[in-house]
């Protein structure tokens, strides 16, 4: 019986043209969206190549000074001696610790147009380094992307309301739904009918163009973690696309004119899509205010203000802590490298706990974001998206707690040489530490998007099943 | 007739409980988020005021050092927030808040709010502008899809037309009437948004802001009166009211959630922009092209009319100190000209965007004259800027005339207060409205095709079938 | 074989039907006359279960409506006041898709162009779109999906309504060979002349309820006219 509803839906859709106006639709928004999101991975692939190739010649320039001043081929000159750990730690040999696009990141700019995604460490302050920013037009920022996100959060379940908004009512302004009631089909077996067909055009054809886009944009679809991030990408979905469709079957329902369901259904779509999460935004950004980072800057720099002015007492006082470290039988005056440092590091020490104050507010606002996202399925499966794209806030502070861990570990192998003024040799270049990228575990996305997919899954089987509860006993008048 | 004719408009729609719902939510909303922005912006603004007295105050206070230990030291100098972001905040959460004046260095803005926020923040602010960008027009549109197209499939336009209303005067009484009920919402919604402005500024400022509010006033009603035009002609010459109100969406979608992503893609495509890394690649071997020391010793010398340099009556250290200065100034500006100019051609292009999406012009006029737009942050960049090699200037003189002295040339109080405080002066409206020449005119030509096309087709294109 | 026990519908304050007691038997036409408003849809819609009965029972063959309304619904035909079908589909199309719900399998195109030569729809038309057919055309293809379903029972509402004097009169003569073979019909009316002619019984309806039964070859044209107008006047 179902099977009789879904033939005549695709004759009907074909007949009228819908068909090819929803396929042509798609296919430009998705591929269109596709080719932004790839832009934006080339893009920032390329600066990451750039970057890396830049280090790596600049790692062997340095080498090469090294391996001279040692056979005496070239004399050391300059400001700062080049073979001292401050000048190699901090600049010739300053490394870049980046978080390459991840294998889906086409699917989801995301936040990662906002966050940056490499830095240029030095020993000397984590805070100047992780305040960087990659260069955009704020105008740019502001109005958002164009990718695969933004069509399935925004616009597909505009098409979904576009195809269902008048299901039943089209029928009834027609007069079909009548000659259709007479025979013995029930209400909820017609509209199942047509809500099985459009729901299965629409979310086949975004699972094709999609899967057929991220091959062309070259995801590299060989491996196990990409698949399972598609598999999950899919779920959501279509979850979300039965979210629009129970609401589209709701509406009709309560058999309302064609305008009235267009109406209202356009009023969920403002509420849930737009509305809903400025609303929430307002909330936790008024309950849990981040505190000022004018107040912040000020917080360093009455810190930094009183530590410079001890300047080098500040460095006799780390010596006596740290005697390890005082230059070999010298009884010289403190350089100005030792004295900075000294200085810098007493400022970190002082700031750390506005720092921590500040991070402590911003997370609470983060959690309780986090708790409003199930206010909207909109909100959810942006969440997801931009887990799954790996552009989430969730990933870059994967990315910045790895930025944190591999800053000490520099800062740990070039300040006892600073302070014991070591000059370098081409051979400590292989003992430097090193830093590579660390993917997020499988377990950690899923375990992320997991929570979202059951709240999603909540949503659209909630008003699945009151939307097909109502329609299945309607009847066809009053 | 027509006034007539408008008064049965806002009187069906008084009774239409759609509207009195969505009129509702509206206006809460509007309310909410001038309350929200009123809040923001006093808030701000003391915390940006209280941090430029202390910033000033350590500056004087920082004791004896060498005038150019100082200028490492610098100052801080923090982006004001204009009175009228509490209706726009414009670009600002994607501008940094904060820079640090220091010598050699033009720092970059740092600390966008934007990186702070939740990730919610993202689906858009909620702002007294994107209520009226966004969801005033779905209104407008809400109460003008049935305008014509409703009295065509009620059989009520057979009737009117029988009484030999004439075209023109049922569209104008329609618009009027559309006009009339949106305004029960707006005007009070104004007045309430002015005495928070009132209350909000400091003595001087609100009236110094008056102009640009009573532009954006203005344009505001422009894009306004374009949505109202333009939904009587499409419900003018649509069949059936579901078809003008999927027509009329379908539109609405386009102006507020496409084009604006779609014309900030191919202005960027167009205009491109660097990556941070090679722009910051650039400017490292830009900088490294300054006169090596000796020609400026030479230079120096034969200025001073000496043969050597122990002879100078001044001290070369000040000399060069400023020359390097000069020749990274002379960088800046030409390649953070550059960068920025890139930017503002790419804003220059989404505002002609505007050809299609009236949304365009609207934004960048209101955040224009709310003194939130790229714009006004390039002008208080160059402003800080400018202070910031003032700055260091009135130092690096100041070691210049030192000459050469016994012992460690030292600064105090008195050269520190040698340097003037930071003011800055926001633009005066007349350069906002130069640089929103584009977008004012486009939104007038909205405004007035609108109106033309309504009434053309209302005349031509109505019939009664 | 379409039965009304006690049946009533009423909209809040207001009664549309009057407890209303009617058997229709097979082979039987049974016209319901009666001024706008008078309760004739509602009859047909309550045997449709289109609307609840407020109080009563409306059997088919027997079975309850509300109780079984699928069985119900194999066993009658419905032809609406308004003829509307699916405009961009062919006629052919409309048919083999209510057909097969009807019958739950698909006839054949065969079998259905049987059915339109014998409600004789112009030849080469089934393959046209609907949205260029006659309101008579349109009706040829509702009683071809009847006859298509066998169904044992017809429901009528205003079918000769719009129709031209010659369709009315096809639509007449199929209606009688089906009543011929069997099928019991309740036709809801303005036309007095073809409930006279059509009818083997008329009722007429005012305000709800059911005024008078009369056997159509008991009195003539004028009779019945004059006897409906009395109705309607006191
Ligand atoms: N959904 C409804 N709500 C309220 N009253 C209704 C509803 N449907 C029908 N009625 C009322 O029930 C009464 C009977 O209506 P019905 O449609 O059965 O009349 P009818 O005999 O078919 O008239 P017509 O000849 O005009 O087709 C009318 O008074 C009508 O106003
Ligand atoms: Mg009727």
């Amino acid at each position: 019986m179902i099977s009789t509803i879904v033939k005549q839906e695709w004759r009907l859709l074909q007949a009228d043209r819908t068909l090819g106006a929803v396929v042509l639709l798609m296919g430009l928004l998705v591929g269109y969206s596709l080719y932004n999101g790839s832009a934006w991975v080339g893009f920032q692939r390329e600066t990451l190549a750039g970057a890396e190739a830049e280090q790596s010649k600049r790692l062997a320039k340095l080498k090469q000074d090294l391996e001279d001043f040692e056979a005496g081929r070239k004399e050391p000159k300059g400001f700062q001696d080049p073979r001292s750990a401050g000048a190699i730690g901090g600049v010739t040999a300053a490394p870049h610790v980046a978080m390459p696009p991840a294998p889906l990141a086409t699917l989801a700019i995301g936040q990662s147009d906002l966050y940056p995604y490499y830095f240029k460490l030095n020993p000397r302050s984590k805070q100047a380094i992780l305040a960087n920013d990659e260069i955009e037009n704020p105008t740019n920022l502001l109005a958002g992307r164009f990718d695969l996100a933004f069509v399935l959060i925004y616009l597909f379940p505009l098409l979904i309301l576009a195809l269902g908004y008048n299901m039943v009512a089209s029928e009834r302004e027609q007069g079909t739904l009548l000659l259709a009631l007479s025979q013995p089909v029930t209400m909820g077996q017609l509209v199942a009918g047509k809500v099985l067909l459009r729901g299965g055009l629409l979310l086949g054809l975004v699972v094709a163009f999609t899967l057929a886009g991220a091959l062309v944009t070259g995801v590299d679809l060989g491996s196990g973690t990409v698949w399972l991030r598609l598999g999950l990408w899919i779920a959501m979905m279509t979850l979300y696309a039965g979210f629009w469709f129970g609401l589209a079957v709701l509406v009709n329902s309560w058999q309302s004119s064609s305008a009235t369901n267009a109406l209202t259904l356009a009023g969920c779509w403002l509420g849930l899509v737009l509305v809903a999460p400025s609303v929430a935004n307002l909330l936790a950004t008024s309950l849990y205010p981040v505190p000022s980072r004018v107040e912040m800057v000020q917080a360093m720099r009455r810190a930094g203000k009183e530590a410079q002015l001890k300047g080098s007492t500040l460095l006799a006082k780390y010596m006596e802590d740290h005697p390890e470290l005082m230059p070999e039988g010298e009884k010289t005056q403190p350089d100005f490298a030792s004295i900075t440092y000294a200085v810098q590091m007493e400022v970190d020490k002082q700031v750390q706990p506005v720092l921590d104050q500040f991070d402590r507010q911003v997370t609470r606002q983060q959690e309780f974001a986090d708790r409003f996202r199930f206010i909207s399925p909109a909100i959810l499966a942006q969440s997801a998206m931009n887990d799954l794209a790996g552009t989430s806030l969730g990933r870059y502070q994967h990315f910045s707690r790895q930025v944190d861990g591999f800053f000490e570990e520099w800062r740990a192998y070039f300040l006892p040489k600073i302070f014991q003024k070591t000059k370098l040799k081409a051979a400590d270049l292989e003992s430097f530490p090193r830093y590579s990228f660390r993917e997020e575990e499988d377990a950690a996305i899923t375990g992320r998007v997991g929570v979202v997919l059951a709240g999603m899954a909540a949503f659209s089987s909630v008003v699945l099943m009151v939307g097909f509860g109502r329609i299945k006993s309607a009847r066809a008048a009053g | 007739m027509i006034g007539y004719i408008a008064h049965k408009e806002m009187r069906e729609m008084r009774r239409d409980g759609r509207f009195q719902v969505a009129a509702g939510i509206v206006m809460t909303l509007l309310v909410v988020s001038v309350a929200i922005g009123w809040e923001q912006y006093v808030t701000v603004s003391r915390q940006h005021e209280q941090a430029r007295a202390e910033t000033r105050e350590q500056w004087l206070t920082q004791g004896k050092k060498n005038p150019h230990s100082a200028a490492h030291y610098g100052v801080y100098a923090f982006k004001p927030k204009s009175p009228l972001s509490l209706v726009d905040r414009g670009a600002d959460p994607y501008t940094g808040v904060a820079v640090w004046l220091e010598a050699h260095k033009q720092n970059e803005f740092k600390y966008k709010p934007a990186r702070d926020a939740n990730t919610l923040a993202r689906f858009g602010d909620l702002t007294a502008s994107s209520v009226m960008q966004l969801l005033i027009p779905l209104l407008i549109i809400l109460m003008s899809f049935s305008a014509f197209a409703g009295e065509k499939e009620q059989g009520t336009l057979r009737l009117l037309l029988s009484m030999g209303v004439a075209r023109e005067k049922l569209a104008i009484g329609k618009a009027l009437g559309i006009a009339g009920g949106l305004g029960t919402l707006l005007v009070p919604a104004a007045v309430m948004g002015s005495a928070a402005l009132m209350l909000g500024s400091e003595e001087g400022a609100f009236s110094a802001n008056l102009p640009r509010l009573a532009w954006m006033t203005a344009s505001y009603l422009l894009y306004f009166a374009a949505f109202i035009g333009l939904s009587l002609t499409v419900s003018a010459m649509a069949r059936t009211g579901r078809l003008a109100l999927v027509c009329l969406l379908g539109f609405w979608i386009f102006n507020g959630l496409a084009a604006p992503r779609l014309m900030s893609d191919v202005s960027r495509t167009i205009y491109r922009t660097p990556s941070s890394f090679a722009f910051a690649r650039e400017m490292e071997s830009e900088l490294k092209k300054e006169q090596s020391e000796e020609a400026l010793k030479r230079k120096v010398m034969a200025q001073y009319k000496v043969e050597k340099m122990e002879d100078l009556p001044v001290n070369f250290q000040g000399i060069a100190l400023q020359a390097s200065e000069e020749h990274g100034n002379e960088v800046y500006d030409r390649l953070y000209g550059q960068l920025w100019d890139t930017f503002e051609a790419q804003n220059r292009l989404q505002q002609q965007g505007a050809v299609v999406a009236p949304l365009l012009a609207m934004r960048s006029v209101s955040m224009g004259l709310s003194g939130t737009d790229f714009a006004q942050f390039r002008d208080f960049s160059v402003a800080a800027e400018q202070y910031r090699r003032q700055l260091i200037e009135v130092l690096n003189d100041d070691i210049t005339k030192a000459g050469k002295q016994e012992g460690p040339h030292l600064g105090d109080e008195r050269l520190w207060a040698k340097a003037p405080p930071f003011v800055y002066e926001a633009p005066g409206v007349g350069r906002v409205l130069s640089q929103q020449c584009w977008s004012l005119s486009l939104l007038a030509v909205w405004a007035t095709s609108g109106a033309a096309l309504a009434g053309w087709a209302a005349t031509r294109r109505l019939r009664a079938e | 074989m379409l039965q009304a026990i006690g049946l009533t519908k009423t909209y809040g304050t207001q009664t549309a039907l009057h407890p209303l007691d009617l058997e229709v038997k097979p082979g039987e036409i049974f016209c319901l006359l009666g001024a706008n408003g008078a309760g004739k849809t509602t009859t047909i819609n309550l045997f449709l279960n289109f609307i609840e009965p407020s109080g009563g029972r409306a059997l088919i063959n027997g079975r309850d409506v509300a109780e079984y309304p699928l069985e119900t619904k194999k066993e009658i035909a419905y032809i609406p006041e308004q003829v509307s079908l699916y405009r961009n589909l062919t006629g052919m199309e409309n048919l083999e898709y209510f057909a097969t719900l009807a019958n739950g399998r698909e006839l054949g195109r065969a079998k259905l162009m049987e059915y339109l030569r014998e409600v004789d729809l112009p030849a080469g038309a089934e393959d046209r779109k609907v949205s260029g057919y006659s309101k008579g055309m349109r009706q040829k293809i509702v009683i071809a999906m009847a006859m298509a379903k066998q169904a044992k029972a017809l429901l009528l509402d205003e079918p000769t309504s719009g129709l031209d004097p010659k369709a009315s009169n096809e639509f007449s003569r199929l209606i009688g060979r089906l009543a011929g073979q069997g099928t019991a019909v309740l036709m809801a009316t303005h036309d007095l002349f073809r409930a006279k002619e059509d009818g083997s019984r008329v009722g007429i309806m005012r305000q709800g309820k059911l005024r008078q039964v009369l056997n159509t070859d008991e009195f003539g044209h004028a009779d019945l006219e004059r006897i409906y107008l009395e109705h309607m006047h006191d």
